[in-house]
């Protein structure tokens, strides 16, 4: 029983470790290596890249997404909420309210310092 | 064949694997953010394949799986600034190249 | 299903501190620019009333509430209590740090009365989703202190440093708990404990490691020790020293009461393994703070062999209580706070964290030296203070529990650690100047000085008020 239990164990991590290191394996094994620059460039296929890749997007749309990803998360709860509403009535109604209340709290706090801006 | 626990469960250990190992071998920050996520869903499985097969009555594992996905969110969200921040002042979000500091 | 009042009642000090949050939040919003120490003040005085419904929580019955997912008992109130505290000693003490060093001043003092309500739930908490939940709160808003300096580079280095290895090592506890889940169906501590006992061995062991991965990175256990000296040299000041002592206590919290209540039964000899991690812990903090000429990374290493010191603690907590334990946290919470607060007024004032330049400070700041010197000497565990009582108490629970050789495994490391903790004060004392004038502290830096050393010396000189108060809060709800 207690072998059998280990067992498991083992071939739970050693097929894990497998299908993590088999690719790796594979593309060692068959991949043709040429130490040649061009390897090293972006693209293979010949198209010079010009500029830094990291300096495609204003900085600032990050900051939308990161305050968009947060918000947009919550709403996860509203979910099981919904379903319970109407049993659970007016309490539901409040206890989501203070839930809300806070998003929205913090939400303001973001734009008034500035965090919402374009410019 | 009818899909059973097992199923779930080596689908579960795979996805942790890949980002266990993604987080050990990976040198870029972002990259490492991925494979946290990819451990955090491999627990999420987890949790409602659990739910499904070993505690049906319940919701307990459901549950936490929608408040792992939220950690995962704001995790992300903070993670990302402090990747952003760092990248304006050094340059790279290379971990190897991070070193100012001896470690 | 709408909550009995008196769970809310029970929860009185977390809405407190969530109210004072969000209270703030919107105070920043009034207060101009260039007068934050307005929010500081304010973050302070509402965190110090919050020991008010803390206090009123005192001798209640331990039950648990909001339907088992959380506790109130004499060990999470004193956990409550050191949590808030110390918060607001760091806030008294990060004033002048943060005064011009960033344009996000007030929000600072938010974050922090936010980690303090964090660090609350972790040590009420009774059920892996409240645990997750905790422990990721605290995480997230440390994750940002620690990298607020965004224009210092090691700030940089440290905000990012700190999030990976949390990251990771969460992800691994999440696992860990979703595997526990599995084993029992419940999330609700005191209900695994009964289902744990009939499970599969192998399975418990993983689950156990996992989630000690988690805990263990809070806590700065080797081998998840790895980001402490970097993350307290980058992190701001006042921030390393909330880490080292707030966040520290409160995984200490988690710790005890998932291993005491949910593996109570498992088939897996957890206390062990705690033991054999403590004697590590202790000696490679140890020996790896011998070298080290920052002050900071010093006490980061010196708290590494602290969090040794205490996980002994919780090898040789047997029964109910939970004294030596919690003694130890108390000593350790005054000692390393004044240490820090220390390297904050040095910091600030020769711009400097090397222990070379606190040559002379004998004679340019008496007062801040002869503190400085009682808090590496209560570090050591010499009497009369804090640290040897401290240690007196962890080292004797640890012999009457049948680990003898861990407590001699301690007795060597103190040796040792005399070593560098007496170099400070040989500096301060026996080195010449490298510059002579006298050395400033505002006045919140020196309240905060005062009462971490009058703490220490206290808890040194008359450790018996102190020892009822631990005794009567060290009751752990088990069943």
């Amino acid at each position: 029983m207690l072998l059998v239990d280990w067992l498991y164990v083992g071939v739970f991590l050693v097929v894990g470790l497998a299908m993590a290191a088999l690719p790796l394996a594979v593309v060692w094994a068959l991949a043709p290596r040429l130490a040649q620059p061009q390897k090293r460039t972006t693209y293979e296929s010949g198209v010079v890249p010009f500029g830094q890749a990291w300096a495609q997007f204003n900085v600032r749309y990050y900051l939308f997404s990161l305050v968009f990803v947060i918000f947009d998360v919550e709403v996860i709860y509203l979910y099981p909420w919904s379903i319970v509403f109407r049993q659970y009535g007016r309490y539901a109604f409040f206890v989501m309210l203070i839930f809300v209340g806070i998003l929205l709290l913090g939400l303001i706090h973001a734009w008034r310092k500035g965090a919402l801006e374009w410019t | 064949m009818t899909l059973g626990l097992t199923h779930f469960l080596v689908l579960s250990t795979l996805l942790f694997c890949l980002g266990l190992f993604a987080m050990l071998t990976r040198r870029n920050a972002v990259a490492i953010l991925m494979g946290v996520e990819l451990m955090l869903n491999a627990a999420n499985i987890n949790l409602v394949a659990f739910n499904k097969y070993v505690a049906p009555g319940a919701l307990n594992g459901q549950v936490f799986a929608l408040v792992v996905i939220t950690l995962a969110a704001c995790e992300a969200g903070v993670g990302l600034a402090l990747v952003m921040s760092a990248y304006r002042n050094l340059e790279t979000v290379h971990v190897d190249e991070i070193n100012v500091m001896k470690w | 299903m709408p909550l009995p009042i008196e769970d809310l009642w029970a929860v009185s000090p977390e809405i407190w501190l969530a109210g004072l949050g969000l209270l703030l939040l919107v105070l920043d919003l009034f207060v101009p620019s260039g007068r934050k120490a307005i929010v500081g003040w304010a973050a302070a005085a509402g965190l110090t009333l919050g020991l008010v419904p803390i206090l009123g929580l005192v001798g209640v019955t331990p039950r648990t509430v909001f339907f088992g997912t959380y506790v109130v008992d004499g060990f999470a109130i004193f956990f409550k209590i050191v949590a808030v505290a110390s918060t607001v000693l760091v806030i008294l003490s990060a004033m002048d740090v943060l005064r011009g060093q960033t344009q996000f001043e007030g929000e600072m003092y938010i974050l922090l009365t936010f980690t303090a309500l964090g660090l609350s739930l972790m040590a009420g908490s009774a059920d892996l989703i409240m645990v997750v939940l905790s422990i990721e709160f605290v995480s997230l808003c440390s994750y940002v202190m620690a990298g607020y300096f965004k224009a210092d580079r090691r700030g940089n280095e440290a905000g990012l440093k700190y999030f990976l290895f949390g990251a990771g090592a969460s992800a691994v506890m999440i696992y860990g708990f979703s595997i526990l889940y599995g084993l029992t169906g419940q999330t609700s501590l005191y209900a695994i404990a009964s289902a744990l006992s009939g499970a599969p061995r192998p399975a418990v062991v993983v689950a156990l490691v996992m989630a000690l991965a988690g805990i263990g990175f809070k806590v700065s256990m080797v081998p998840f020790h790895q980001w402490t000296p970097d993350v307290y040299e980058g992190a701001p000041t006042p921030v390393a020293a909330f880490l080292s002592v707030a966040s520290k206590a409160a995984g200490f919290a988690v710790l005890l009461r998932l291993l005491a209540v949910a593996f109570a039964s498992a088939p897996v000899d957890w206390i062990t393994l705690i033991a054999g991690l403590s004697a590590v812990t202790m000696t490679v903090g140890n020996l790896l703070a011998l070298p080290q000429r920052n002050i900071k990374r010093m006490l980061a290493y010196s708290s590494i062999s602290h969090a040794g010191f205490l996980l002994m603690g919780v090898a040789a907590y047997a029964g109910e209580f939970a004294q030596g334990l919690l003694y130890y946290i108390l000593a350790y919470a005054f000692t390393n706070l004044g240490a820090f607060f220390v390297a904050v007024t040095v910091g600030q004032r020769l711009g400097t964290d090397d222990i070379p330049a606190y040559a002379g400070l004998g004679e340019r700041a008496p007062a801040l030296a002869w503190l400085m010197a009682l808090f590496m000497l209560s570090l050591t565990g010499i009497p009369p203070t804090a640290g040897f009582v401290g240690k007196f108490y962890i080292f004797g629970a640890a012999v009457q529990n049948g680990l003898i050789w861990l407590a001699a495994i301690g007795v060597v490391n103190s040796v040792i650690a005399l070593y560098y903790y007496v170099g400070v004060i040989r500096a301060m004392f026996l080195m010449p100047p490298a510059s002579a004038g006298p050395v400033g502290q505002p006045a919140a830096l020196q309240l905060a000085l005062g009462i971490t050393g009058l703490g220490t010396l206290a808890a040194g000189l008359f450790p018996q008020p102190f020892v009822t108060l631990v005794s009567a809060a060290s009751l752990l709800l088990r069943f």
